[in-house]
């Protein structure tokens, strides 16, 4: 039986005390003034430091279940405790092993950390796990990323070992060609055709911490630059596609929750360790003491930081991705995800073209309002229709058909199978975005599981306007927005997810907070379409001088046969979009076979190029992994 | 996933198995309720024999994610396993394993070791099909003849009366090959996979397969020609089928929404046979011992055994497991 990765996972590697955390529960960070490298790399570094500090202190004496993995390498890396440190290992590598590649990672870690710190008798004890545990590799690029960048690196840590002595029955040569080459055909992938689980609002972290452990402490120096280009490549990726640090867009794995409190997630331990303009969630995101520990091995490259951090100017990007592997069902193997990402002060939209990409935790397109202070705020605007199908889901899994839908629940999946998610893609959306306009059009078949449209409306909305021209009229922040459904609909309190105690698998209570919560706009026709606009409030002599602009704009639609749209939008652009037809923009096609890795100011990657060049100011750093170099400059 | 009954290669044609010694009767067992990729639950999982007193004895390596197993007939401390990081195998009856495949293979869906070229192995995986022939050593892809995409390979099952003529079922259909995966050809198309391929341990020519939207097949000419069985309704998912080892005219199936269904008369009708199991008697697997009893993995619950083909169940051990194979082994041939 499978093995839906649950994002308790997160919560089960981090396990984490119960005490303030400075930096989350404190005021907001000031925006960075100073880019001056030792002012960043010692307030980067301060950041580090104190998430060690609070595992550290975490620690207490009377209470062994307090001393865990993340304690013992933040001591290591501050080098305190080591004979007690090497005592507990010995303890905790005496009973049978779980979590797999969450094993790995971690123990991987401790192993570097603990060097020229643990007894001979600790080393020991992690070592003979390799050999009588048998981690499973798991079935997604996150899980392989792990476990092929663990196997890498301890199998330099010990390089002469026998097959035997290793779980795998292959000797240390072996595994280090092997976990080589699939880390270079991924990095491969990478960096060809698009990143894989892209821009996940926590997977980022299983995808950033080996690579980071790869440039830390590989020895061969391939691999080291490697993982050093390719955490930068991370980082600007998360960079370009975050707000104030928040990540917002589309995405190709995020949950319930972060969805919509965007802020709430690892992706933002990540912008604020590296990038310092956001809170990091509680407890770090569960693995943040995972990069923290070997965290002054980095150095953030300015490039990367200014692009996170200065959103003074407007801009455009256009990114190529992929999905998850679809083994059956498919003609593909992997979909090309084509997004756009439009960015400016006020607030951020983002999109891909819709389909069926991933799985489960598929985000397709929302606008994402600026906020002053992002926790507990709900500040976006999206929708979806429901999709939930047994043969897609067997188009990623190797399962047997029935139990799955059922099953995603009590794996953590709560929202999989249920009319007003609001999570997830469809074969049966396909969006269109054009700077700060998006257009979702829904062909959804009438014996579909949910033939409706589930648009969100947050609680931090204000001015909520539903208008006789058939636009829905809202604020977020300092950004207007107008939402038209294009089929009759209804208001419903969005019920939220509760989780119960249970000693086998999750349960889940739904939660209705009333007027005082979310709203679901649910348009129950399975021909249907969203058009969002947005702009900023000060563009607008005020909220009513912006309705009557969207009023005044042409707006022409059809649903049947199939759903079609022609609009002029707020920037002027004549628009006709068809579902199952290349969108036009003031008459030409746009066409995806032309889409670039990444295409825009400040990301630019041609498809199959191996190559990306990051771009702020007059900052410039390539990565060239043709040649695995590193090339900065600054422009004249 | 499925009762294989027979592996000895010097068998061809009718068997009895009542002149052989007893077989082996060995299970894969997952007890890993809510289970995901990580999590921290420990349990013994993997293979299981039922030793002379009837119980069931944990071997092997702990692997959570075996789907099927299969030994070599000369030797069983020689042990292939089917699992999600691929191909294992053990020299020394489970003792220790190694990984056989690299990155480029995974998720592994069933694995056969040819009993008249024992040292060639069979692995299906989700894009297809590899084979090994020096027990393997080493794994190539061998999937000529099927298509680009639509070979998502679940079952894959030889043929005891020749070396090298194999049956897979695929994502779209079944194929065969009959020189040893060298050139493959359909024949049975479906439009969704194929979940189960036996081999008759009675007679080689007869053949069935259990589909996820085309019923119950079965072949009389060795798998070259399938016909649905009329009786077995086609709307749902069949998990698997097997034969009666002790009777050639019981057939069953295992299906999530019909529970077990039987036959008695090769196919010719069915019926449905849940009285005793619990709830909605939700059939992950069937299998039968060499005696002919039944058994029945029910999802979330346990493993029973019936004793009367079903008319009666009995909950035997392994609360909260779901079996993914039920193996009925031949004694080594040496």
């Amino acid at each position: 039986m499978k093995r839906f990765l649950a994002l308790s996972l997160l919560c089960g590697l981090s396990v984490g005390p119960s005490f303030a955390q400075p930096a989350t529960t404190g005021p907001m960070p000031v925006p960075p003034t100073d880019f001056a490298t030792d002012a960043r790399r010692s307030a980067y570094l301060a950041r580090a430091n104190e998430v060690l500090q609070w595992y550290v202190d975490s620690v207490k004496p009377d209470n062994p279940a307090t001393f865990q993995s993340a304690q013992i390498a933040a001591k290591l890396a501050r080098r305190e405790d080591a004979a007690a440190v090497s005592a507990r290992i010995v303890e905790l590598m005496s009973v049978p092993q779980s979590q797999d590649m969450f094993w790995m990672f971690p123990w991987t870690a401790v192993s570097y950390l603990g060097r020229d710190q643990l007894t001979p008798a600790a080393k020991a004890a992690i070592r003979g796990q390799w050999k009588t545990y048998f981690p499973m590799r798991g079935d997604t690029e996150n899980h392989w990323a792990m476990y092929y960048a663990s196997l890498y690196l301890m199998s330099e840590l010990y390089p002469d070992d026998p097959a035997d002595s290793w779980f795998n029955g292959k000797s240390s040569a072996e595994n280090r060609a092997e976990a080589k080459a699939y880390l270079v055909h991924w990095m491969d992938l990478a960096t060809t055709i698009g990143q894989g689980e892209f821009n996940p609002t926590h997977y980022i972290g299983e995808y950033a911490i080996p690579m980071l452990y790869l440039a830390t402490w590989a020895k061969d120096p391939e691999m080291k630059i490697r993982g050093h280009m390719k955490l930068d490549w991370l980082l600007a990726d998360l960079a370009e596609n975050t707000l104030n640090g928040v990540l917002r867009g589309p995405n190709a794995r995020t949950d319930d929750t972060s969805v919509l409190q965007r802020w709430l997630a690892l992706s933002s331990y990540f912008s604020w360790q590296c990038f310092g303009n956001t809170p990091p969630p509680a407890s770090y995101g569960g693995f943040g003491v995972w990069f923290a520990v070997a965290a002054a091995n980095y150095e953030v490259p300015e490039v990367i930081f200014r692009l996170a951090n200065d959103r003074s100017e407007d801009f455009l990007q256009r990114d190529l991705k992929r999905s998850r592997r679809k083994w059956r069902y498919s003609d593909e193997l992997m979909t090309p995800v084509y997004k756009t990402n439009y960015m400016r002060r006020d607030y951020a939209v983002g999109s891909y073209q819709g389909g069926m990409t991933d799985p489960i935790q598929a985000h397709v397109w929302d606008v994402t309002w600026a906020v002053p202070d992002p926790r507990g705020v709900h500040n976006t605007m999206f929708s979806v229709h429901p999709y939930a199908s047994a043969q897609a889901m067997q188009m990623y899994f190797t399962e047997l058909p029935d139990h799955m839908l059922a099953l995603l629940s009590s794996q953590g999946k709560p929202s999989y199978d249920v009319p007003d998610k609001i999570l997830g893609c469809s074969p049966y959306e396909r969006v269109f975005q054009d700077l700060d306009t998006v257009i979702a059009l829904y062909d959804i078949p009438a014996d579909d599981r949910y033939p409706r449209v589930n648009g969100f409306f947050s609680k931090d909305l204000t001015d909520v306007t539903p208008d006789a021209s058939g636009w829905i009229f809202a604020r977020g922040g300092n950004t207007y927005l107008a939402y038209r459904p294009l089929a009759p609909y209804h208001w419903e309190h969005l019920l939220g997810y509760k989780q119960l105690p249970s000693k086998v698998g999750y349960k889940w209570e739904r939660i209705d907070r009333g007027e005082k919560g979310d709203k679901l706009l649910v348009s129950p026709h399975g021909k249907n379409g969203t058009i969002v606009q947005a702009a900023s409030v000060g563009e607008f002599k005020d909220f009513a001088a912006f309705q009557a602009a969207i009023r005044a704009l042409p707006l022409e639609f059809k649903l049947a046969p199939v759903p079609t749209v022609k609009m002029r939008t707020l920037r002027g652009k004549e628009i006709a979009f068809t579902y199952g037809q290349a969108p036009k923009v003031d008459g030409k096609k746009i066409d995806y076979a032309k889409w670039q890795l990444f295409e825009g100011p400040h990301l630019n990657a041609a498809k199959g190029s191996r190559k990306l060049t990051i771009t702020q100011g007059r900052l410039e750093r390539v990565l060239d992994f043709n040649t695995l170099t590193i090339t900065d400059r600054v422009t004249p | 996933m499925r009762l294989r009954s027979l592996s000895l290669g010097l068998l061809a044609g009718a068997v009895s198995l009542a002149a052989a010694p007893a077989p082996d009767f060995i299970i894969i067992a997952n007890i890993n309720r809510n289970y995901v990729i990580g999590s921290k639950i420990v349990t013994l999982n993997g293979l299981y024999q039922r030793d002379a007193a009837g119980a069931w004895r944990h071997f092997g390596s702990n692997d959570t994610s075996l789907s099927a197993v299969a030994f070599d007939p000369r030797d069983h401390n020689v042990i292939y396993t089917a699992a999600l990081n691929g191909l294992w195998r053990s020299l020394d009856g489970g003792q220790s394993w190694r990984m056989c495949n690299d990155w480029s293979l995974t998720e592994a869906r069933d694995v056969a070791v040819d009993p008249n070229a024992p040292d060639t192995v069979y692995l299906a995986v989700t894009d297809g099909v590899a084979v090994s022939t020096d027990r393997a050593q080493t794994l190539v892809r061998r999937e000529n003849g099927l298509p680009g995409r639509g070979k998502y390979t679940q079952a894959i099952e030889i043929d005891r009366t020749r070396a090298g003529r194999v049956l897979a079922g695929c994502e779209t259909g079944i194929y065969l090959t009959e020189d040893a995966a060298q050139h493959w050809r359909r024949v049975f198309a479906a439009t969704d996979t194929v979940n189960d391929l036996q081999q008759s341990p009675h007679d080689p020519r007869v053949w069935l397969a259990a589909t996820q939207s085309a019923g119950a097949l079965i072949s009389r000419d060795g798998g070259v020609t399938w016909a649905a069985f009329p009786g077995v309704p086609a709307e749902h998912a069949l998990y698997n089928i097997t034969f009666d080892p002790a009777n050639p005219q019981r057939l069953a199936i295992g299906s999530w929404a019909h529970g077990v269904l039987t036959s008695e008369d090769s196919g010719a009708t069915w019926v449905a046979r849940n009285a005793g199991l619990p709830g909605a008697h939700r059939v992950w697997r069937v299998g039968a011992d060499a005696a002919g009893r039944l058994y029945a993995s029910v999802f979330g619950e346990t493993l029973y055994v019936s004793d009367d083909f079903g008319r009666t169940w009995q909950p035997d051990a392994l609360a909260g497991s779901l079996v993914n194979q039920f193996l009925l082994l031949p004694k080594a041939a040496n």
